[in-house]
Protein backbone atom coordinates (compact mmCIF):
# COMPACT_ATOMS: atom_id res chain seq x y z
CA UNK A 1 0.00 0.00 0.00
CA UNK A 2 1.23 3.42 -0.96
CA UNK A 3 -0.01 6.51 0.92
CA UNK A 4 0.56 10.09 -0.23
CA UNK A 5 -0.89 13.54 0.96
CA UNK A 6 -0.82 16.86 -0.84
CA UNK A 7 -2.90 20.29 -0.18
CA UNK A 8 -5.79 21.67 -1.80
CA UNK A 9 -6.59 25.27 0.03
CA UNK A 10 -7.07 24.57 3.32
CA UNK A 11 -7.80 20.56 3.05
CA UNK A 12 -5.53 17.75 3.01
CA UNK A 13 -5.69 15.00 0.46
CA UNK A 14 -4.81 11.24 1.17
CA UNK A 15 -4.56 9.22 -1.51
CA UNK A 16 -3.73 5.62 -1.29
CA UNK A 17 -2.72 2.71 -3.96
CA UNK A 18 -3.22 -0.91 -3.55
CA UNK A 19 -4.18 -2.77 -1.09
CA UNK A 20 -5.84 -2.25 2.87
CA UNK A 21 -5.85 -5.35 5.05
CA UNK A 22 -5.07 -6.43 7.80
CA UNK A 23 -1.31 -5.75 7.46
CA UNK A 24 -1.39 -2.54 6.47
CA UNK A 25 -4.47 -0.86 7.65
CA UNK A 26 -2.37 0.32 11.16
CA UNK A 27 0.24 2.58 8.63
CA UNK A 28 -3.26 4.04 7.22
CA UNK A 29 -4.58 4.41 10.53
CA UNK A 30 -1.30 6.23 12.03
CA UNK A 31 -1.36 8.37 8.57
CA UNK A 32 -5.00 9.99 9.40
CA UNK A 33 -4.90 10.33 12.26
CA UNK A 34 -2.18 12.67 11.79
CA UNK A 35 -3.15 14.18 8.83
CA UNK A 36 -6.55 15.24 10.92
CA UNK A 37 -4.62 17.17 13.28
CA UNK A 38 -3.30 19.46 10.35
CA UNK A 39 -6.47 20.77 8.76
CA UNK A 40 -9.85 21.57 9.50
CA UNK A 41 -10.71 19.02 6.11
CA UNK A 42 -9.30 15.87 5.58
CA UNK A 43 -10.57 14.26 1.92
CA UNK A 44 -9.70 10.35 1.40
CA UNK A 45 -9.02 9.47 -2.48
CA UNK A 46 -10.20 5.40 -2.59
CA UNK A 47 -9.76 5.57 -6.38
CA UNK A 48 -6.06 3.60 -6.56
CA UNK A 49 -7.50 1.18 -3.65
CA UNK A 50 -7.48 -2.26 -5.08
CA UNK A 51 -8.72 -4.08 -1.95
CA UNK A 52 -9.91 -3.26 1.50
CA UNK A 53 -11.09 -5.44 3.87
CA UNK A 54 -12.92 -5.10 7.47
CA UNK A 55 -9.78 -3.50 9.03
CA UNK A 56 -9.95 -0.60 6.70
CA UNK A 57 -13.24 0.09 7.15
CA UNK A 58 -12.92 0.12 10.82
CA UNK A 59 -10.34 2.47 10.36
CA UNK A 60 -12.26 4.79 8.08
CA UNK A 61 -14.59 4.86 11.05
CA UNK A 62 -12.28 5.25 14.23
CA UNK A 63 -11.05 8.41 11.94
CA UNK A 64 -14.85 9.30 11.41
CA UNK A 65 -15.28 9.80 15.14
CA UNK A 66 -12.13 11.49 16.05
CA UNK A 67 -12.90 13.98 13.23
CA UNK A 68 -16.24 14.50 14.91
CA UNK A 69 -14.48 15.19 18.44
CA UNK A 70 -12.54 17.57 16.94
CA UNK A 71 -14.97 19.32 15.21
CA UNK A 72 -13.19 18.58 11.69
CA UNK A 73 -14.60 17.30 7.93
CA UNK A 74 -13.51 13.55 6.61
CA UNK A 75 -14.88 13.41 3.47
CA UNK A 76 -14.23 9.96 0.99
CA UNK A 77 -14.21 9.99 -2.98
CA UNK A 78 -13.18 8.06 -6.21
CA UNK A 79 -14.77 4.64 -4.78
CA UNK A 80 -14.73 1.85 -7.25
CA UNK A 81 -17.31 -0.64 -7.89
CA UNK A 82 -14.66 -2.82 -5.64
CA UNK A 83 -15.02 -0.85 -2.55
CA UNK A 84 -18.36 0.47 -2.94
CA UNK A 85 -19.42 -3.45 -2.14
CA UNK A 86 -17.20 -3.86 0.72
CA UNK A 87 -18.81 -0.55 2.15
CA UNK A 88 -22.26 -1.96 1.41
CA UNK A 89 -21.52 -5.49 3.01
CA UNK A 90 -20.47 -3.76 6.33
CA UNK A 91 -23.65 -1.15 5.58
CA UNK A 92 -21.48 2.00 6.38
CA UNK A 93 -22.22 3.24 3.00
CA UNK A 94 -24.07 6.11 4.76
CA UNK A 95 -22.19 6.71 7.42
CA UNK A 96 -19.68 8.32 5.74
CA UNK A 97 -19.56 11.97 3.32
CA UNK A 98 -18.92 9.97 0.26
CA UNK A 99 -18.76 11.66 -3.49
CA UNK A 100 -17.33 10.84 -7.03
CA UNK A 101 -15.49 13.12 -7.58
CA UNK A 102 -12.63 15.03 -5.42
CA UNK A 103 -13.93 18.64 -6.97
CA UNK A 104 -17.22 17.28 -5.41
CA UNK A 105 -15.23 16.01 -2.41
CA UNK A 106 -13.70 19.39 -1.73
CA UNK A 107 -16.89 21.55 -2.49
CA UNK A 108 -18.52 19.87 0.30
CA UNK A 109 -18.22 22.42 3.78
CA UNK B 1 -12.30 -33.61 -11.37
CA UNK B 2 -13.25 -31.02 -8.73
CA UNK B 3 -11.17 -28.11 -8.04
CA UNK B 4 -9.61 -28.05 -4.94
CA UNK B 5 -7.00 -26.03 -3.18
CA UNK B 6 -4.74 -26.09 -0.07
CA UNK B 7 -2.46 -24.03 1.85
CA UNK B 8 -0.58 -23.74 5.17
CA UNK B 9 -0.22 -20.29 5.92
CA UNK B 10 1.83 -18.51 8.83
CA UNK B 11 -0.62 -16.51 11.03
CA UNK B 12 1.21 -13.55 9.41
CA UNK B 13 -1.10 -10.92 7.47
CA UNK B 14 1.75 -10.59 4.71
CA UNK B 15 0.46 -13.57 3.62
CA UNK B 16 -3.41 -12.80 3.47
CA UNK B 17 -2.71 -11.09 -0.51
CA UNK B 18 -0.96 -14.37 -1.05
CA UNK B 19 -4.74 -16.09 -0.79
CA UNK B 20 -6.42 -13.52 -1.92
CA UNK B 21 -5.12 -13.90 -4.94
CA UNK B 22 -5.92 -17.81 -5.29
CA UNK B 23 -9.60 -17.77 -4.28
CA UNK B 24 -10.70 -14.91 -6.45
CA UNK B 25 -9.64 -17.07 -9.69
CA UNK B 26 -10.66 -20.16 -7.87
CA UNK B 27 -14.35 -18.76 -7.47
CA UNK B 28 -14.41 -18.21 -10.80
CA UNK B 29 -13.20 -21.18 -12.36
CA UNK B 30 -16.21 -23.03 -10.41
CA UNK B 31 -18.43 -20.30 -11.82
CA UNK B 32 -19.21 -17.23 -9.76
CA UNK B 33 -19.17 -13.89 -11.61
CA UNK B 34 -16.65 -10.71 -10.80
CA UNK B 35 -18.91 -9.44 -8.18
CA UNK B 36 -19.42 -12.94 -6.38
CA UNK B 37 -15.47 -13.69 -6.61
CA UNK B 38 -14.68 -10.51 -4.90
CA UNK B 39 -17.48 -11.13 -2.14
CA UNK B 40 -16.31 -14.80 -1.43
CA UNK B 41 -12.43 -13.63 -1.29
CA UNK B 42 -13.67 -11.39 1.22
CA UNK B 43 -14.92 -13.64 3.66
CA UNK B 44 -12.20 -15.80 3.22
CA UNK B 45 -9.72 -12.90 4.17
CA UNK B 46 -11.70 -11.89 6.83
CA UNK B 47 -11.82 -15.42 8.59
CA UNK B 48 -8.30 -16.09 7.90
CA UNK B 49 -8.17 -12.20 9.75
CA UNK B 50 -9.69 -13.55 12.12
CA UNK B 51 -7.96 -16.32 13.11
CA UNK B 52 -5.03 -14.15 13.05
CA UNK B 53 -6.44 -11.41 15.49
CA UNK B 54 -8.09 -13.66 18.04
CA UNK B 55 -6.91 -17.03 17.86
CA UNK B 56 -3.15 -16.47 17.68
CA UNK B 57 -3.20 -12.69 19.33
CA UNK B 58 -1.67 -10.85 16.18
CA UNK B 59 1.41 -13.47 16.62
CA UNK B 60 2.76 -14.70 13.22
CA UNK B 61 4.04 -18.39 14.32
CA UNK B 62 0.94 -19.73 14.14
CA UNK B 63 -0.39 -22.15 11.20
CA UNK B 64 -3.54 -21.75 9.74
CA UNK B 65 -4.26 -24.86 6.95
CA UNK B 66 -6.57 -23.86 4.49
CA UNK B 67 -8.67 -26.13 2.32
CA UNK B 68 -11.27 -24.93 -0.82
CA UNK B 69 -12.91 -27.38 -2.38
CA UNK B 70 -15.63 -28.03 -5.36
CA UNK B 71 -18.16 -29.15 -3.78
CA UNK B 72 -21.45 -30.72 -5.90
CA UNK B 73 -23.18 -27.53 -5.39
CA UNK B 74 -20.12 -25.21 -5.12
CA UNK B 75 -17.42 -24.71 -3.04
CA UNK B 76 -16.71 -25.53 0.94
CA UNK B 77 -13.80 -24.13 2.97
CA UNK B 78 -12.57 -25.56 5.52
CA UNK B 79 -9.92 -23.41 7.87
CA UNK B 80 -7.83 -25.20 10.95
CA UNK B 81 -5.39 -23.48 13.60
CA UNK B 82 -4.15 -24.31 16.81
CA UNK B 83 -4.86 -20.85 18.60
CA UNK B 84 -7.53 -19.92 21.34
CA UNK B 85 -10.93 -21.16 20.47
CA UNK B 86 -13.72 -18.73 19.74
CA UNK B 87 -16.01 -17.42 21.98
CA UNK B 88 -19.23 -17.86 19.85
CA UNK B 89 -21.07 -15.22 22.51
CA UNK B 90 -18.65 -12.65 20.72
CA UNK B 91 -19.33 -13.65 17.28
CA UNK B 92 -21.51 -11.27 15.24
CA UNK B 93 -22.15 -9.97 18.62
CA UNK B 94 -22.04 -6.30 16.69
CA UNK B 95 -24.66 -4.32 15.33
CA UNK B 96 -24.96 -3.43 12.00
CA UNK B 97 -25.08 -0.28 10.78
CA UNK B 98 -23.55 1.31 13.52
CA UNK B 99 -20.38 3.61 13.49
CA UNK B 100 -18.65 1.36 15.93
CA UNK B 101 -15.71 0.02 14.58
CA UNK B 102 -15.38 -3.73 15.89
CA UNK B 103 -16.93 -7.05 14.41
CA UNK B 104 -17.74 -6.51 11.09
CA UNK B 105 -15.71 -9.36 9.16
CA UNK B 106 -17.65 -11.95 11.00
CA UNK B 107 -20.93 -10.24 9.82
CA UNK B 108 -19.29 -9.97 5.95
CA UNK B 109 -18.24 -14.08 6.49
CA UNK B 110 -21.69 -14.55 7.25
CA UNK B 111 -24.03 -12.38 4.74
CA UNK B 112 -21.51 -13.89 1.79
CA UNK B 113 -21.71 -17.34 3.15
CA UNK B 114 -24.81 -19.72 3.26
CA UNK B 115 -23.54 -21.77 5.94
CA UNK B 116 -20.47 -20.87 8.13
CA UNK B 117 -19.90 -22.95 11.69
CA UNK B 118 -17.21 -23.02 14.45
CA UNK B 119 -16.31 -25.65 16.49
CA UNK B 120 -13.34 -26.60 18.71
CA UNK B 121 -11.70 -30.29 17.38
CA UNK B 122 -8.87 -32.08 18.78
CA UNK B 123 -7.24 -31.08 15.83
CA UNK B 124 -7.81 -27.78 16.50
CA UNK B 125 -10.29 -24.67 15.47
CA UNK B 126 -12.41 -25.71 12.56
CA UNK B 127 -13.91 -22.98 10.58
CA UNK B 128 -16.20 -24.34 7.52
CA UNK B 129 -17.63 -22.39 5.30
CA UNK B 130 -20.08 -22.82 2.39
CA UNK B 131 -21.77 -20.82 -0.58
CA UNK B 132 -23.80 -22.91 -3.25
CA UNK B 133 -23.37 -21.77 -6.79
CA UNK B 134 -27.17 -20.48 -8.38
CA UNK B 135 -27.04 -21.87 -11.72
CA UNK B 136 -28.79 -18.96 -13.91
CA UNK B 137 -30.12 -21.24 -17.50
Amino acid sequence: MKISIRDAGATKIVEIEGDVDLGTSPDLRRTLFATLLEAPKLALNLAAIRYIDSSGIATLLEVLKDSQRRNKEFVLFGLSPAVQQVFHLTHVVRIFQVFQTEEEALGSA
Amino acid sequence: MSLQLKFVMPSDPRYLPVVRGAIGPLAAAIGWDESDCRAITLALDEALANIIRHAYHSRADGLIELECRESADGLEVTLLDNGEAPDKAKICARAMACDQPGGLGTHIIKDVMDTVSYQATPAGNRFVATKRLRKTI
